[in-house]
């Protein structure tokens, strides 16, 4: 089942790649600035939280700029990509009602949209590196895998959720509101090592920081992650990506009853 | 029949409805299914839309499905088209499908119709240097060279439909299935497009139509399938297929869930003796309106001699016999109309008493029957519709519409004439010096 639908997919490329540009495309066409926005809008939000928490809250973590960046990049790609993606399905009923298509092109195009966003922002990042006086080093060139391990779980996320969003309307917004806990339990905005002592374990294997610390290790570190995290989040992406599918794949047939 | 032949088959297919699930349930919705599950056993309102549907549809061929409102056609066409999986048998297709089962299902309004041709194109997987070599056709096909970079949510309802049907055509497809879209667009692009499709049988390509138009359907279908309650009542050549679709309608069959529909819209059109009347004749029992200060009891259609029919052959007399009680003052007098449309609903001719000088200085009698003429009836082959209505004198009040309730068909028209209405015309020639 898996293998056919996967074929199908292929065959289908040339719609993927197009919905995706449309996506991309459509987004910014009126706008003044047009795609510069993708860019921008994260930038700025960085630096009203960089002066936050640098001047007012000051916490002990040196060049916390690109503490708190590194963080929010990898946070913005699994949580930005998901909440999106989930409506996917239902946001393009009216086509799924009248014409054949692998569903899976809806979720997918949505998480590739966002994912060239996300690598736009990257590239910033390492283009403002030096300004901020991050050690630049080999390290770097883990980044294109953490994206990767990223991209693989943020899109088996996209499709569980998706799915379940066919059947009940509410998840869309109950993701939400799971994700903004996790954003304030996951040390993104903090460093670890203000928890207490006892906590420090459990908030160490939250999944989400797991995938923080493949973008922070590299940027702000300059160090590749722990073999155990790299490990962690390998396995994290590759059963969310083969549950995912699997859920999805196994459902996409009867959609179409729940649509409306 | 062998097996490589066919280009769509469709073995005991049955497609089931859960009705109570449609629209994607709720949280809370589904916590109460569950919380009541508990309990006695779940209350599932089922409903099967097909039902031990068996057919082959041959490669080059053009297959009509006829069926009353509900009677499972779009179901089954969506069934074809793979977009409904069915619950209970067996569907095999040969070849790239392109369903036109709504026009501009497709179209992303926010695009131009440049980006759309293409998004559309890769919707029915056509390979992109194919959607480029075509491009130019498609453009000028749809006469839209001007306005091709513009977004589409800038185009005319018409420009729509061009672009729309123009993409689709040019993709050539294997089997095109086809519902009810020769309704839209004006008609000189209706004719194109239709004559286009039909250049696909040439092709080798596989046509199926859904479609009311009893006369579109046995010019150009070589075979039908009659559909019934969801159910497959008869296949085989287009003309026994007609003949038995009408059947069916008489008997009121494919009716029922107007019908049903209507009741349980309860006592505001009331019930009044003659509303069984109505509808067993009328087609469609919807559009009724009026005081009914006078009533039109029964319309029926007789011919030259006499003799009730429903149809007639082209150049015939038709007479319309429209009966009526009336509960009018001697002061009050009513104006009689009628109507003829064609099976799209499009208005043909809708006369009144008004051009024979009614209302007559004589009273009307509390009873009698108006007689609408056509000493030779100029309409072409084809089913058509009909209106009967009564109305006061300055026709500001109805006393009793019956709106398209009735309906008949004309055969055997002129050969090699095309149309609607036969209109008197000539042809000359002059030499230009």
């Amino acid at each position: 089942m898996m293998i056919r639908s996967i074929r199908e997919l292929v065959a289908y490329r040339e719609l993927l790649w197009n919905l995706t540009l449309t996506e991309l495309k459509l987004r910014y066409r009126d706008s003044v600035l047009g795609f510069l926005w993708t860019v921008l809008n994260p930038l700025f939000s960085l630096l009203i939280l960089a002066f936050v928490f640098s001047r007012i809250i000051r916490f002990q973590v040196p060049n916390f700029t690109l503490f708190l960046f590194s963080g929010l990049a990898s946070w913005l790609m699994i949580q930005q990509t998901t909440v999106i993606a989930v409506g996917a399905v239902v946001n393009n009923q009216a086509l799924i009602k009248k014409i054949y298509v692998p569903k899976a092109v809806f979720p997918l195009s949505n998480v590739l949209a966002r994912y060239v966003d996300h690598g736009v922002l990257l590239l910033i990042l390492l283009v403002f590196m030096p300004v901020f006086g991050a050690p630049i080093n080999w390290s770097l060139l883990f980044l294109p895998v953490a994206v990767l391990l990223h991209f693989a779980f943020s899109l088996g996320l996209s499709l569980i959720l998706a799915t379940a969003q066919v059947r009940i309307r509410d998840v869309q917004n109950v993701a939400a509101i799971i994700f903004q806990a996790f954003f304030y339990l996951t040390p993104i905005l903090y460093p670890i090592e203000i928890l207490p002592e006892a906590l420090r374990p459990i908030f160490s294997w939250n999944p989400f920081y797991l995938f923080v610390q493949l973008i922070r290790c590299p940027v702000h570190q300059g160090i590749l992650p722990p073999w155990e995290t790299i490990g962690a989040t390998s396995i994290l992406a590759v059963a969310s990506l083969i549950a995912g599918a699997w859920i999805f794949f196994r459902r996409e047939k009867y959609f179409i009853f729940h649509l409306s | 029949m062998s097996k490589e032949q066919a280009a769509v088959r469709l073995e005991g297919v049955g497609i089931e409805y859960h009705l109570n699930l449609n629209g994607g349930a709720r949280l809370r919705r589904e916590g109460i299914r569950a919380f009541q599950s508990l309990g006695r056993h779940r209350r599932k309102s089922e409903f099967w839309a097909l039902k031990d549907v068996s057919v082959e549809i041959k490669k080059g061929e053009i297959f009509g499905i006829l069926g009353g409102n509900g009677a499972g056609k779009s179901t089954l066409l969506k069934a074809v088209a793979g977009i409904i999986p069915p619950t209970e048998g067996k569907i095999e297709r040969e070849g790239t499908i392109a369903p036109l089962i709504e026009l501009g299902a497709a179209i992303n309004p926010e695009l131009t119709g440049a980006e759309n041709i293409f998004l559309a194109g890769s919707l029915y997987r056509v390979p992109r240097k194919e959607i480029q070599r075509a491009f130019d056709e498609i453009v000028d096909f749809a006469g839209l060279r001007k306005f091709i970079h513009t977004p589409v949510k800038n185009y005319s309802s018409g420009m729509f439909v061009r672009l729309a049907f123009s993409t689709i055509i040019f993709f050539k497809p294997d089997i095109v299935l086809i519902d009810e879209v020769f309704s839209v667009g004006d008609q000189v692009f209706q004719q194109k497009s239709f004559e286009k499709i039909l250049g696909f049988k040439e092709r080798g390509a596989t046509i199926v139509l859904v479609s009311h138009d009893l006369g579109l359907l046995s010019r150009i279908c070589t075979r039908a399938l009659v559909l019934s309650r969801g159910r497959g009542a008869f296949i085989g050549p287009v003309e026994e297929a007609v003949g038995r679709y009408r059947q069916i309608v008489q008997s009121g069959e494919l009716l029922d869930g107007d019908i049903e529909a209507k009741r349980e819209e309860g006592g505001t059109t009331g019930s009044s003796p003659t509303e069984t009347k109505i509808a067993e004749t009328a087609l469609d029992p919807q559009g009724r309106w009026g005081n009914r200060k006078v009533e039109i009891l029964s319309v029926s259609f007789v011919d030259g001699a006499g003799h009730p029919k429903k149809e007639f052959t082209f150049g015939e007399r038709f007479e319309a016999r429209i009966a009526f009680a009336s509960k009018l003052g001697p002061g009050e007098k009513p104006v009689f109309g009628a109507a003829v449309a064609t099976a799209y609903k499009m208005l043909i001719y809708g006369p009144n008493t008004l051009e024979n000088g009614w209302p007559a200085e004589q009273a009307v009698p509390a009873k009698g029957i108006v007689k609408f003429i056509i000493p030779e009836l100029p309409l072409f082959p084809g089913e058509y519709l009909f209106s009967a209505a009564v109305y006061d004198e300055t026709l500001g009040i109805a006393f009793d519409h019956h709106e398209l309730a009735y309906s008949f068909r004309v055969t055997g028209g002129p050969k090699g004439q095309f149309g609607t209405v036969k209109i008197k015309s000539s042809w000359e020639l002059d030499p230009v010096i």
